[in-house]
């Protein structure tokens, strides 16, 4: 007994050290991805205030730019709407109900908060449970990909943004449609990498990447970025970098999209699985 | 005594604030994060008690883990540089060695006594972060160089700012 009192006296601090350290491992190992834990839960509420004004700040320095985006987007979608007169027009006689063909819904939301200097990159939305956001509905800011949804309180949510070295999406290449997986390596925010590319296939640099429906999260042909450069890696695959069409430093008003069909396609995929 | 805890107090929500408010928003091609916070622990007096020092960096990396969402890691990086500071400080202790009652600050032990001591610890609560962010092995060079790079940038972020601290 005395032996362990002066063992513990001699070693109390790294006693205290290795207590400590465990408590921040288990944090880290269970925490460290937003998922439900009470900590975070508990604490995010307590900091949301001061994120909320920093991000106000911060959407000051980024007037010009998200108006820039805005119109734009604005052009893109009379356009469309002009498109879709047209075709009204041709089909005046056929009966179509758009509603029963209707697969993706989407919603609007702003980013509350976001990083982009860490591995792990995520983003908050101003939007929950309460406007029927869920988890694994993609994010788009203006027509290309910003992440998906990972997890969601009432009325927040928060996405794992491209720029997760964990984040996975099936890509492919516009021009011959092979498909391969796209991830981020960490290393630049403007650039992602697309692998998987057989080495036989020709594809020239500018090509645009965009997403295949294959995942049943992000619908098929949402923009991803053009390819600036390749090499050959290992084995019979391209190593391409895509450069990305969202730029993550000022991204703030995104649509979060959610396919009506993905249980019905899950559903099927599974028997085969 | 009152005093010198109002100054750390100071010392401390200065540092806290600064990291919270502008060093989390420097975003620079997504390799430096300076984090200056850990100034803090560097300037705590020398003969603080060993498990005051280990409660103190567990709580600074504590609250930074609070205010950037991500738990445990600053918390671990910072006890780990809490924890080795005293080794530190004996394995470069100046030829008659600490004064009693003051802190390591350049002002006393000179900038170049100063660096060393700030580089060393920088570069540990460094390597323990980026490896925890991370968390896998591969690229293991790559985050290498992430930590070089930023612990450079901290530690000359930690020289300006003591220069302020010193011009006062």
């Amino acid at each position: 007994m005395r032996n362990l009192l002066n063992f513990l006296a001699k070693y109390n601090n790294l006693l205290i050290f290795l207590i400590l350290e465990g408590i921040a491992i288990f944090l880290l190992t269970t925490g460290n991805n937003y998922h439900n834990t009470r900590f975070v839960k508990g604490l995010r509420g307590l900091t949301r205030g001061i994120e909320e004004r920093m991000s106000n700040v911060r959407s000051y320095f980024n007037l010009r730019d998200i108006n820039e985006s805005l119109a734009a987007e604005n052009t893109a979608l009379k356009n469309s709407i002009e498109r879709l007169v047209r075709n009204e027009e041709v089909l005046f006689f056929s009966v179509s109900d758009s509603v029963y063909h209707q697969q993706y819904i989407y919603t609007d939301a702003e980013v509350t908060d976001n990083t982009i200097n860490r591995q792990k990159n995520f983003f908050t939305l101003n939007r929950g449970k309460k406007d029927g956001l869920a988890v694994d509905l993609a994010v788009v800011t203006g027509n290309s990909v910003a992440g998906v949804i990972v997890t969601c309180s009432e009325n927040y949510s928060v996405a794992m943004s491209l720029l997760n070295i964990d984040f996975r999406l099936s890509a492919r290449i516009k021009s011959n449609g092979y498909f391969g997986s796209l991830s981020w390596d960490g290393r630049d925010v403007e650039h992602a990498i697309l692998s998987e590319i057989p080495q036989h296939v020709t594809f020239g640099i500018g090509d645009t990447v965009e997403t295949t429906g294959y995942s049943a999260v992000f619908p098929e042909g949402i923009m991803i970025g053009t390819i600036s450069n390749f090499e050959k890696s290992g084995g019979d695959f391209f190593r391409i970098e895509v450069a990305l069409m969202t730029d993550f430093r000022k991204i703030r008003f995104v649509k979060v999209i959610g396919n009506m069909m993905k249980e019905e396609q899950l559903e099927l995929e599974k028997s085969f699985k | 005594m009152i005093n010198s805890i109002a100054r750390y107090g100071l010392i401390f929500l200065v540092l806290i604030l600064l990291q919270i408010l502008l060093f989390n928003n420097i975003q620079f091609s997504g390799y430096v994060n300076p984090y200056v916070y850990v100034l803090f622990i560097l300037l705590l007096p020398v003969e603080i008690p060993a498990w005051l020092m280990l409660i103190l960096s567990f709580g600074t990396g504590l609250i930074i883990d609070v205010f950037s969402g991500t738990p445990g890691m600053h918390s671990s990086a910072t006890l780990l540089a809490g924890f080795v500071r005293p080794y530190i400080l004996r394995l470069i202790s100046p030829r008659d060695g600490y004064q009693s009652g003051v802190n390591p600050s350049m002002l006393i032990y000179g900038v170049r006594w100063f660096l060393l001591y700030a580089g060393f610890i920088v570069l540990i609560h460094h390597t323990a972060l980026f490896y925890l962010e991370v968390f896998r092995f591969t690229d293991f060079f790559r985050t290498m160089f992430r930590v070089l790079l930023s612990s450079f940038f901290t530690t000359t972020f930690i020289l300006l700012l003591e220069f302020i601290r010193k011009g006062k």
